[in-house]
């Protein structure tokens, strides 16, 4: 008996329930990445030695 | 708030959000950031003598580092893919932290470190950080510089330090103004500083043709060596090839290279050499005494070394300045 077959002849309230549970894991990792904030990842820089803070006029 | 960048003549102003003139020197929220520190982006295992130290264990395998950026923007710059971009434009960024730095000179079976093909005084944390870490792990650290930097940053540096070959493009501030977008005088300075400090020093002038082969300046950049730096300072007269933003000029003539040597030796230098032309007689190394050959050079490879092995002449025993083992 094929797969597709042996899916068509399983009790319907089993099968929707395995049609819903495929359709969250597939859908919800996608949610989670559309949900990260759309920043650049920030590296941490390295402070310079010899400066100082300036004012600038105008 | 701007920030004014204290480590080099140019002391450039910087407004928040930018970088200065070296382009990797930057102003995050009021704080000046080395944004290419421990980001290098050509790391390679060189000979000594390509950087170029004939003085300073002679043979010996350097760990080469640089990261972008540079605070001159030289119109004949052999490095310019390096040196006159901004690291993000660069292709390929390399991490190794300080730690990681000596780990791989070490691996790869090198004495020293090289700071190097850019300008090193643009990622000077790095160097004073990767150096003083060096230092400890029993590695030398040779400084390839332009000397654009101002005396003191320049002086705390020395303390890690041990040689140089730092570049005398001309004995001309116009020359410093219009080629290299520089001026002399810190040049000089820096050069004093060096030998001050006790950092071996080796000097290069790049020989451009019509822009910096006058004779009679050869003679007084000489002398300001033999005067100030004392005669026993090898200088190194190295041929220029047309690139870059100065690719109308032929490559320097065999014969200025030659006159230009014969004119530092009569002003009293003892080891003069002539780079960048294979096989020249200037390439090797000869005891000023008695003229014998000491080190016998062939670009970058060493075919004979005779010195003795605390440095000496075999012939006269005359004492060979340099740092030899």
């Amino acid at each position: 008996m094929m797969k597709r077959d042996r899916y068509k002849r399983m009790n319907p309230g089993r099968r929707r329930f395995l049609t819903v549970l495929m359709g969250m894991l597939t859908f919800l990792p996608g949610l989670g990445v559309a949900a990260r904030p759309h920043e650049p990842r920030r590296l941490s820089l390295h402070e310079a030695d010899f400066y100082h803070p300036h004012d600038l006029k105008g | 708030m701007a920030v004014v960048c204290e480590l080099c003549p140019r002391e450039c102003v910087i407004p928040e959000g930018e970088a200065g003139d070296c382009r990797v020197r930057v102003n995050i929220g009021g704080r000046l950031r080395a944004s290419t520190y421990g980001r290098p982006s050509a790391m390679h295992i060189d000979p000594m003598e390509k950087k170029p130290l004939y003085h300073f264990h002679p043979g010996s395998s350097v760990f080469s580092i640089a990261t972008a950026g540079c605070n001159l923007h030289c119109l004949n710059c052999q490095n310019w893919q390096l040196s006159q971009r901004g690291g993000e434009e660069m292709e390929q960024i390399y991490r190794a932290d300080p730690p990681q730095l000596i780990e791989l000179a070490r691996e790869n079976g090198c004495e020293s470190i090289a700071y190097t093909y850019s300008d090193p005084i643009v990622f000077y944390e790095y160097v004073q950080d990767s150096s003083e870490l060096a230092r400890q792990a029993g590695l030398h650290n040779v400084f390839i510089t332009a000397g654009y930097i101002n005396k003191k940053p320049l002086r705390q540096l020395c303390q890690v330090l041990d040689a140089s070959n730092t570049d005398l493009k001309a004995f001309d501030d116009r020359f410093y103004r219009e080629v290299n977008g520089g001026t002399l005088k810190p040049v000089l300075d820096a050069l004093v500083t060096f030998r001050e400090q006790g950092v071996w020093l080796e000097v290069t002038n790049l020989v451009i043709p019509t822009l910096n082969d006058d004779l009679s300046m050869i003679r007084r950049m000489a002398k300001w060596i033999r005067d100030e730096l004392g005669e026993d300072t090898p200088l190194h007269f190295s041929r220029f090839h047309p690139q870059y933003r100065m690719r109308n000029l032929p490559p320097t003539p065999g014969e200025t290279l030659d006159r230009a040597r014969k004119e530092a030796m009569d002003a009293g230098l003892r080891f003069v050499y002539v780079g960048n032309v294979l096989g020249h007689e200037g390439n090797s190394t000869y005891c000023p005494q008695d003229g014998t050959l000491l080190i016998g050079r062939v670009g970058f490879r060493i075919t004979e070394n005779n010195l003795t092995p605390d440095g000496r002449c075999p012939s006269c025993d005359r004492p060979i300045p340099g740092v030899w083992q």
